[in-house]
């Protein structure tokens, strides 16, 4: 049986259609990551499969219940952790996991064996008896994880699990979902980090104007567009900003700064190559590394996407 | 044989009642000594009471029913147009409206709270009444359960006017004392409904507020104007109506 199947989900509000006859299933114990723009579809997605809101049209079911008629049992069986950081400040991380395992309908005993492994693991037990409301955007953000667990899902929903957090709690929840996998757990991962989702999803669906414009594994997804290749090149210089110089150079369709290094996007490697190699000796700069490489999922996402290369951000993924 | 629906629908009345209790002691902890609702739901009834007792003259027996149903009106509408628009606001709401709970639940849930609220607030006006003027309680039993019943009721119209889809308590706020300003003085709480126009007399009809006061009334006085049977079943009817339109309307307003 699958974790989630979502058939022909349409949800139009009155001045735009949100979702537009989106189909998909995710197996148990994949890591399914969600990719897409602002205003794409993926927190309507997220609201339709926790029940939160109906669709206009089509099924959604999660481990064959239908959310919309079997809601009560489809939720039992999930963990939500939303985007935002949605724990009460006035509480302890001790209440915060006791009220959410309670509205679980999980036992005392277990509610509490449970809370105690999770404050240990997000690094907050010593913490567990203070208010909420002195700690940090990562600190509530484990915490956030850790009320997602508390019930033991099958299938856990991560709405942006680590955007903008300090690395310790950036390392800390990319274990615990790793870890999550590992024991057959099916998370439904959205991310605005494209690398994240790269190394840590099975399979990938980028949405995009409420329509699924691609899915499948990352490495088949960068196959599809094996035209776009790139080098990345630096100089010795590097406190030199040379990116205007070096996007002009024949055969360069694209480039931007990453670090200290140049990428520069082509369909044309030698020439591109040969083009560095003739700018530094004309700079009077030596190239000090130089390295071609394949289409990434980002390349991949802006391809289907239509979204613009803007220097070394790429604006509007959420 | 009962449904295998109804028979799962019994199986998780615990289990609901557990997550709705848990719901009002969640509330309970974070919501009772926040300041707005400290004005709103104890100090507002008792400087209003204040406003239209003093220099009446008044007999207390007539006096202390009313501020007991002003004071269980504001103090159970309270905490839900206060709690439900700040959970909105910090997005703790969407736990609610995602947990494997009914929605029936999580109304009752958040009634539950400011009818707690408004049980213990009740015990002031009853204890002014009764060590400030010495008043006797002649029903003890239907002033009990006057008081549960006014507590709920209103505690659930607190909920159901938290449906309306803000993040302003404000909003909720204006709206709410929009109704319960009114009802005050067309529910026979400070002009008895005998001595109103007929018009007065048939809109005092549509206030939850008109059968609470004439129960406690009976309570106190041992009279009514209308029988005491009477003012339970429509403070019933009352509680299902606003239980079911909150129901309702929490659906529609999450589309």
């Amino acid at each position: 049986m699958n974790a989630v199947e979502v058939l022909n989900i349409k949800k139009k509000f009155p001045s735009v259609t949100a979702l537009d006859d989106i189909s998909f299933s995710i197996g148990e114990g994949e890591i399914f990551g969600f990719l897409g723009p602002n205003g794409a579809g993926k927190t309507t997605t997220i609201r339709i499969l926790t029940g939160i809101t109906q669709p206009t049209s089509g099924t959604a079911k999660i481990f064959g219940h239908d959310i919309r008629t079997e809601t009560i049992a489809a939720r039992q069986s999930m963990g939500i952790v939303h985007e935002t950081s949605n724990v009460y400040d006035d509480l302890t991380p001790w209440q915060n996991l006791m009220f959410t395992a309670e509205l679980y309908h999980v036992g005392k005993g277990e509610r509490e064996k449970k809370s105690v492994e999770l404050l240990k693991i997000f690094d907050l037990y010593e913490r567990r008896n203070d208010k909420v409301r002195g700690f940090s955007k990562g600190m509530k953000r484990r915490l956030t994880l850790a009320m997602g667990l508390v019930n033991s899902p099958k299938l856990l929903f991560l709405d942006e699990p680590t955007s903008g957090l300090d690395v310790q709690s950036n390392l800390i929840i990319r274990d615990v979902i790793n870890d999550l996998a590992s024991t057959g757990v099916t998370v439904f991962l959205t991310t605005h980090n494209i690398e994240e989702a790269n190394l840590m999803c099975d399979r990938v669906a980028i949405i995009n104007h409420g329509i699924i414009a691609a899915i499948d594994t990352p490495h088949r997804l960068k196959g599809t567009i094996q035209s776009v290749q790139s080098i990345e090149v630096s100089f010795d210089n590097s406190s030199v900003d040379n990116l205007s110089l070096v996007s002009l150079l024949s055969g360069v369709n694209d480039a931007k700064k990453v670090g200290d290094r140049y990428k520069l996007y082509t369909d044309n490697l030698p020439l591109v190559i040969e083009e560095v190699m003739g700018f530094a000796q004309k700079n009077g700069l030596k190239v000090q590394s130089i390295t071609t490489l394949g289409p990434s999922l980002e390349d991949v996402f802006i391809k289907i996407t239509g979204l613009e290369r803007t220097g070394v951000i790429i604006h509007a993924i959420d | 044989m009962l449904s295998i629906k109804v028979q799962r629908l019994i199986t998780r009345i615990p289990a609901e009642l557990a997550a709705g209790w848990a719901i009002a002691r969640k509330d309970m902890m974070i919501y009772y000594l926040k300041p707005n609702i400290i004005v709103s739901g104890i100090l507002f009834p008792l400087f209003m009471f204040l406003a239209f007792a003093i220099g009446r003259n008044e007999d207390p027996e007539a006096l202390i029913p009313g501020l007991i149903a002003i004071t269980i009106l504001f103090s159970a509408s309270s905490i839900e147009p206060v709690s439900i628009p700040i959970e909105r606001r910090v997005k703790t709401f969407d736990r609610l409206l995602s947990a494997p709970i009914s929605m029936n639940t999580l109304v009752f849930g958040e009634s539950l709270s400011g009818f707690l609220y408004s049980l213990v607030i009740a015990l002031i006006p009853l204890g002014i009444g009764v060590i400030v003027y010495h008043t006797q309680v002649f029903h003890i039993v239907f002033l009990s359960i006057a008081i549960l019943l006014t507590s709920f009721c209103f505690a659930t119209l607190g909920t159901l006017f938290a449906a309306y889809p803000t993040e302003n308590v404000g909003e909720v706020m204006s709206m709410l004392n929009l109704v319960r300003l009114p009802l005050i003085f067309i529910s026979g709480v400070f002009i008895p409904i005998s001595t109103m126009p007929l018009i007065g007399q048939i809109i005092a009809l549509l206030s939850p507020l008109t059968y609470a006061n004439d129960l406690i009334q009976y309570s106190y006085g041992g009279s009514s104007h209308f029988t005491p049977v009477l003012d339970l079943i429509i403070l019933i009817i009352f509680i299902l109506v606003f239980q079911a339109g909150a129901d309702k309307l929490y659906r529609k307003f999450n589309e």
